[in-house]
């Protein structure tokens, strides 16, 4: 009795210790034949219907693989281990139990004795499948080029969303690859960032998006060649768009030379009018003096001319007596003429019919004889024989001071004084004055100077 | 001395081997961040339903086992663990491998995660038939497609619940 107490008790407590965790079997060999068999692993989800590929290798292709065999336990449905298959040095198992939660363990197994074991996790390992169907469209109006592929995963339950990589090189540059990562299967790549009239090869690769799947880099799927156009777009130039822009450049060359030739005449006045100069304004109404002309105020200079004194009070009772004499009319185109010549300034009083000589007393060592105005031209007065008589009716700037009007004026046409020069008396035959008079009784109406008339006169 | 070791050979190891299960039945859950239910248990669990839809012309009658067993606070991994049990009843029904494929992914994927410590070995697995107490009034006169229609029913429902459970201890894990 005792001896079989003791039995059973043995037995019990060898039992607890068999049926105890015992660990990975990894553990227990330990040395060196561990790394002969080390192998490596990866999954690829859903690839027939619900059926799952789990797919391991060795490390070492030179192994002898002969009596070898792989096999999964835990994280299966329904089962605790399954077998793997193998074809020529690669190991496959093709199922629908795997439970994708938890961790499984691979163990080769040699004549049914575990070589080495791994804890693996199904969705930590899984490889996608190759994307396929490369295309590349050239967009002419865009000058882009749209990159388009296909992927089996967009229409599995579980590795849904990934990663893909796509590279692309030109031909000649065998190892310069342009990588791209994106999350959609359309990739749209600038013409200007590829070189002209070059030959391309472009080709794709998925990677599981790290969510709760996991896993390395599929396949690259087959690659697509294709061409780049000649040039950059110069050599297919809207039509309709260089002739525009070739009338635009002679529009603008003609308006550049047209505004060089036209500046100075005609679009400098306007834009920057030039002030009046009126020592040149009076020279330019005026006759322009002859180069022999004796304009010196040297009193030598006048020794032809008989000069006489006035009495002061004396001339203005002459000139008040010519003013009342009735005058005879004269054609409208002498009285504007003299008009013109009568037109005088706002200061001007205007109850005289003619104007008030203003006369210094003894200051005016001369005048001229009566009658004989003409000798008397002063350089630069204003004369209705100025060139733009023609425009003087308006508004002819001619300011007078002195004007003694009498009989005696000859036919011609009235020669004003100088301006400024109170005391030079010209005379003017009446006959022929009347018109003047009449002329200067009418041009107080619209006796106004201004400085536009200078500028016009210019 | 022959008692003393009597006794100690076979009275204290098989009561302490007893008594460890049931003074350690706390389920802890793995995959907290809710990736493997996301991930696989949505999946097979949408799928099933998809597959029931074109069969079920269901009753608005709760079964009772919901009436016993809810998603209780602090009761989750609990009733979790018990629907879990009782989806594998429906596997001995006459259906599809895929369907049974997907009842399988989803109770023991569930089980997976809970990790839970309690075997239960002395307990008796429920039955389809304690679910549906009504049942036994219509066992006499249903034929075995009413009978499969109400078992569908029940299924359906079950999966709707083990999915708001689990979306509450997941909801619960983010605000912690």
């Amino acid at each position: 009795m005792t001896l079989l107490s003791i039995a059973l008790g043995t037995l019990f407590y060898l039992l607890q210790a068999v049926s105890g965790e015992s660990g990975y079997a990894e553990n227990d060999f330990d040395d060196a034949e561990l790394d002969d068999y080390s192998f490596s692993c990866y999954s690829q989800l859903e690839v027939d219907g619900l059926q799952h590929l789990l797919t391991c290798m060795f490390d070492d292709s030179d192994i002898n693989s002969t009596n070898l065999e792989f096999e999964i336990c835990g994280a299966l449905l329904d089962v605790d281990c399954l077998n793997f298959n193998k074809l020529q040095e690669r190991y496959f198992l093709k199922t629908k139990k795997f439970l994708l939660i938890g961790d499984s363990k691979i163990c080769v197994k040699l004549e049914k004795k575990n070589m080495t074991c791994r804890k693996v996790n199904i969705v930590k390992i899984v490889k996608p499948e190759a994307p396929f169907d490369v295309r590349v469209v050239y967009r002419e109006g865009a000058n882009d080029f749209v990159v388009t592929f296909n992927t089996s995963h967009l229409q599995k339950k579980y590795v849904k969303v990934l990663i893909h990589e796509v590279a692309y090189r030109q031909e000649k540059n065998e190892n310069n690859w342009m990588r791209v990562n994106l999350t959609s299967t359309k990739l749209t790549l600038l013409q200007r960032k590829l070189q002209p009239n070059a030959m391309y090869e472009i080709k794709v690769r998925s990677i599981p998006y790290a969510n709760y799947f996991e896993g390395f880099w599929s396949e690259w799927s087959p690659s697509f060649h294709f061409r780049t156009p000649e040039t950059n777009g110069t050599g297919e130039t809207d039509p309709v768009l260089l002739t525009i822009s070739i009338l635009s450049f002679f529009s603008v060359a003609l308006m550049v030379t047209l505004a060089c030739v036209l500046w100075k005449k005609r679009i400098k006045p306007i834009i920057w009018p030039s002030l009046p100069d009126h020592k040149k304004t009076l020279e330019q109404l005026c006759k322009k003096p002859k180069k022999n002309l004796n304009v010196s105020f040297n009193p030598e200079s006048f020794l032809d001319c008989q000069i006489h004194k006035v009495d002061g009070i004396q001339a203005k009772d002459e000139a008040e007596g010519f003013l009342q004499d009735p005058l005879p009319p004269q054609p409208e185109e002498s009285d504007k003429q003299r008009f013109r010549a009568g037109m005088q300034g706002p200061s001007w009083p205007s109850e005289q019919a003619g104007i008030t000589p203003k006369i210094f007393r003894g200051e005016s060592p001369f005048r001229c004889l009566a009658g004989n105005a003409s000798v008397c031209d002063a350089p630069g007065l204003l004369s209705s024989r100025s060139p733009n008589g023609r425009e003087g009716g308006k508004s002819r700037p001619l300011v007078y001071q002195d004007l003694l009007l009498g009989p005696g004026t000859t036919n011609s046409s009235l020669p004003p004084p100088f301006p400024f020069q109170p005391g030079i008396l010209t005379l003017n035959p009446v006959a022929q004055g009347q018109p003047i008079l009449t002329s200067l009784g009418s041009s107080q109406e619209e006796a106004y100077v201004t400085m536009s008339s200078f500028y016009q006169n210019q | 001395m022959f008692h003393v070791s009597f006794r100690y050979i076979f009275g204290i190891p098989p009561l302490i081997l007893v008594l460890l299960p049931v003074a350690s039945s706390d389920c802890d859950i793995s995959g907290k961040d809710g990736g493997a239910y996301q991930n696989v248990l949505m999946v097979n669990i949408d799928d099933l339903d998809n597959m029931i839809n074109f069969d079920s012309n269901c009753l608005n009658n709760e079964p009772n086992f919901f009436k016993k067993h809810s998603c209780d606070d602090n009761k989750e991994a609990s009733f979790l663990n018990r629907a879990s049990r009782k989806l594998r009843q429906f596997l001995k029904m006459n259906i599809s491998d895929d369907f049974k494929l997907h009842l399988s992914t989803v109770s023991q994927g569930t089980l997976t995660l809970l990790n839970c410590t309690s075997k239960g070995k002395g307990r008796k697995p429920p039955s389809l038939s304690e679910a549906q107490p009504t049942k036994n009034l219509e066992e006499n006169k249903s034929s075995k497609e009413q009978k499969k229609q109400n078992d569908l029913c029940f299924l359906k429902i079950l999966l709707q619940k083990i999915k708001t459970c689990w979306n509450k201890i997941l909801r619960g894990i983010k605000e912690h």
